[in-house]
């Protein structure tokens, strides 16, 4: 009788036994998702390089994944991840992070990298809070909700990331919840596929800081909260303001084909060089 | 034989994970009797002929602590 | 111009920021990202128009700390990479510098440096940044610097500095000031067959990070670049040397700290390079920078007057040339160290040389102006008076 493991493991490092996330913690749902999108579109993991930053869920690659792994400053992935891809248009890089990673210390790299369309695929974690340094609000914390920075309540709006990067110009973004895991795993393989940036936000649960915060409770009513309130992007398009307070918006916001930015240097240098002399575009 | 696998000790406990339990349509586990290395409780199969396949327990275990052999026979409900 | 519009072999007469540019493609660089920033921007202006045509990657970002970042993850798909600013923009790259060292990564930092603090002066020289390039980051690491005072410095030293990133896996900073960025002077390209390039070693292929040294070697262990299968982990949190995070081992801890340290300084004497022109018995001026053209020009009329001076020029910054230092103070009668800032090398070259000889700083008269021969001549009658 053969030992039977689990059919990921031929993509995890052999050491890494163990993940160290709290117990119900979203991220080992997004780790899983990310890996069956791999192995689903039949890429081998030394095709990939996986970026990410300071948080929880920037753990999820590194050093989880038996690939490549950039491990970089808070906030700094995506500016990483964009000269990974320069100096190696070949590979495919993937960044991995927080919200407060990817969004606020990072917010400004995300927002340049979607519109100079660099080939990335970026999957973000959406926990709502500051989960690795013990709760903080987030820009994505819920407008009222306690934290340990925000004792008397949020007085902020929360960020609607999604939007946002849709607006700056990305071909490919999408939101799912832990909840719709092979919903996630569909929308990062097309990510992986968009030639130009991909973003998935992924809606997770942190059951050890915002479960706590917003009295929601553990894992599984998390994803009872996820299930209740998600509402597809072509219904929500016909509810009002005041319907979708609340609501977890899902779906894909953009699915669009961009000339994409590391193709156009490639395009660039090969004229170039075919050419008799270069002259720069006066 | 069984075909479902559960590796008792990556997994994180029914008492503050226990998705598997939550996301499974046909009520096939239930909380173990026994701990794991680490202190926590894992699930363990109480109706394997329940189970459909649906492969949701295997797909939404944050841990990959669960193996659903795709090919197990299921029951035609 | 040549077809790919570099300047060819030959004698030119250019600015400095340019011959750099031209420098840093001699070199084989082959990625630059940078953020617009008075004194550096023909840097970065100039590499926008000679990378295309030898494929090299360009990418102007968005701050300077995207551009420090997207050339640290460049440098690890494998390419030769630089990025160029000034002092604020050295003060914004500073974590990553950290990250940049702590990850032992092969990478160029030019910094044409100009008045601060702050906003200061965009367009006068100073030497601001000699402390910051060393110490700006938070912790215990070694950079190299090196110091040019010409154009014709500024194309060889930065070759220099890309085979010194290669040969350690660490940031090379080339550090003139605006005065030698913006002055225009003879550069002579050498034909490309005279300009010796080096490679960083690369993994051996085949191997996984547990059976390799990734890190921490004082020998400069082989970079597992991205891209070949190598499943390389890169993390600038305390790693083992096959680049596991590891926060509980205390041996791992020290080494993370101390081994990237003991590969730069075991390795001082090829790295550290300095002019020296004195005699037993000479004031010697010790000076870096476009600082340097004053003190030889003040040892040159102080010779005709029949003082006897001579100096010492810092070509390297950092490591410090503290032997070569202390051999100066030894044959010395006085040191006398001559800086375009309020003396931010001097109490480094005192603690080297003070108990050889006395040892006395002297900064321009006006601050942001190199120093007057004349004037340094007066200090130094000064002196032995």
């Amino acid at each position: 009788m053969s030992v039977i493991e689990h059919p990921l493991r031929k993509f995890t490092r052999p050491h890494v036994k163990k993940t160290t996330t709290c117990p119900g913690c979203g991220n080992g749902i997004v780790a899983q998702a990310i890996l069956r999108s791999i192995d689903e579109l039949g890429l081998n993991m030394d095709d990939f390089v996986f970026v990410s930053g300071i948080g929880c869920s920037a753990w999820i690659p590194s050093p989880l994944f038996a690939a490549d792994t950039l491990h970089t400053t808070h906030g700094r992935p995506v500016a990483f991840a964009t000269g990974v891809k320069l100096g190696r248009p070949e590979s495919n890089v993937m960044v991995a992070s927080g919200d407060g990673d990817l969004t606020a210390i990072g917010g400004n790299h995300l927002i340049h990298a979607a519109r100079r369309n660099i080939d990335l695929t970026v999957v973000l974690v959406n926990n709502g809070i500051y989960g690795m340094t013990g709760g903080q609000a987030a820009p994505t914390t819920p407008r009222g909700l306690t934290t340990i920075t925000s004792p008397y309540g949020s007085m902020e709006h929360a960020l609607n990331i999604s939007e946002m990067i849709t607006a700056a110009g990305a071909p490919y973004v999408a939101r799912w919840t832990t909840f719709h895991p092979r919903q996630l795993a569909r929308s990062i393989k097309k990510g992986i596929q968009k030639k130009g940036f991909a973003l998935i936000e992924a809606v997770s649960q942190c059951p050890v800081q915002f479960g706590r915060a917003s009295k929601i409770g553990k894992a599984v009513n998390m994803l009872q909260h996820f299930k209740d309130n998600s509402i597809r992007v072509s219904k929500a398009a016909e509810m009002s303001e005041a319907e979708l307070q609340g609501k977890i918006i899902v779906g894909e916001f953009a699915d669009k084909e961009k000339v994409e930015l590391s193709s156009q240097w490639i395009e660039l240098s090969k004229q170039m060089m075919e050419e008799e002399s270069c002259h720069v575009k006066s | 034989m069984s075909g479902i696998t559960i590796f008792k000790n990556t997994c994180k406990g029914v008492e503050d994970c226990g998705i598997c339990i939550f996301v499974c349509p046909k009520d096939v586990y239930e909380p173990s009797e026994e701990m794991n290395e680490l202190g926590y409780v894992p699930p363990r199969v109480a109706h394997e002929d329940a189970c459909n396949v649906c492969m949701n327990c295997m797909i939404s275990c944050p841990d990959m602590a669960i193996v659903v052999d795709k090919k197990k026979d299921k029951v035609k409900t | 111009m040549s077809k790919d519009n570099r300047l060819p072999p030959g004698t030119h007469f250019m600015m400095g920021n340019f011959a750099l540019a031209e420098g840093a493609v001699a070199a084989g660089c082959n990625f630059v990202a940078g953020y617009p920033i008075t004194p550096a921007s023909e840097i970065v202006n100039r590499l926008s128009v000679l990378l295309p045509p030898i494929g090299g990657g360009f990418l102007q970002t968005e701050d300077e700390i995207s551009a420090i970042c997207s050339a640290i993850g460049a440098s690890w798909s494998g390419a030769k990479a630089m990025t160029a600013t000034s002092g604020p923009g050295i003060s914004l790259m500073q974590e990553n510098i950290g990250f940049a060292a702590a990850t032992e990564t092969p990478l160029v930092i030019v910094d044409v440096q100009r008045m601060g603090p702050s906003t200061g002066v965009p367009s006068v020289g100073l030497a601001g940044d000699v402390i910051q390039v060393a110490r700006g980051s938070h912790g215990d690491y070694q950079i190299i610097a090196l110091s040019p005072e010409s154009p014709q410095e500024m194309f060889d030293m930065v070759i220099r500095a890309f085979n010194l990133a290669e040969t350690y896996r660490v940031p090379v900073f080339v550090m003139p000031e605006a005065f030698t960025g913006h002055m225009r002077e003879q550069v002579v390209i050498p034909d490309p067959s005279e300009i010796k390039l080096t490679s960083r070693k690369i993994s051996e292929p085949g191997t996984d990070p547990l059976s390799r040294q990734d890190f921490q070697d004082p020998d400069v262990a082989a970079m597992p670049v991205f891209g070949h299968g190598f499943k390389s982990h890169v993390t600038s949190s305390c790693h083992d040397a096959h680049g596991m995070r590891n926060l509980s081992d205390p041996t791992t801890m020290h080494n993370f700290i101390t081994k990237p340290i003991e590969k730069i300084l075991k390795h001082r004497d090829d790295i550290v390079e300095t002019t020296a022109d004195y005699n037993e018995g000479d004031i010697v001026l010790m000076a870096y920078g476009s600082v340097s053209r004053s003190a030889k020009a003040a040892a040159t009329i102080a010779r005709k007057e029949g003082l006897n001076v001579g100096t010492l020029s810092l070509k390297t910054l950092w490591p410090l040339a503290d032997r070569e230092m202390a051999a100066a103070a030894q044959k010395a009668s006085r040191v006398i160290v001559l800086e375009n800032n309020t003396g931010q090398l001097f109490p480094y070259i005192k603690a080297e040389t003070a108990e050889f000889c006395p040892v006395d700083f002297m900064g321009p008269k006006i601050l942001g102006q190199i120093h007057d021969p004349a004037q340094v001549l007066s200090f130094i009658k000064e002196k032995v008076s």
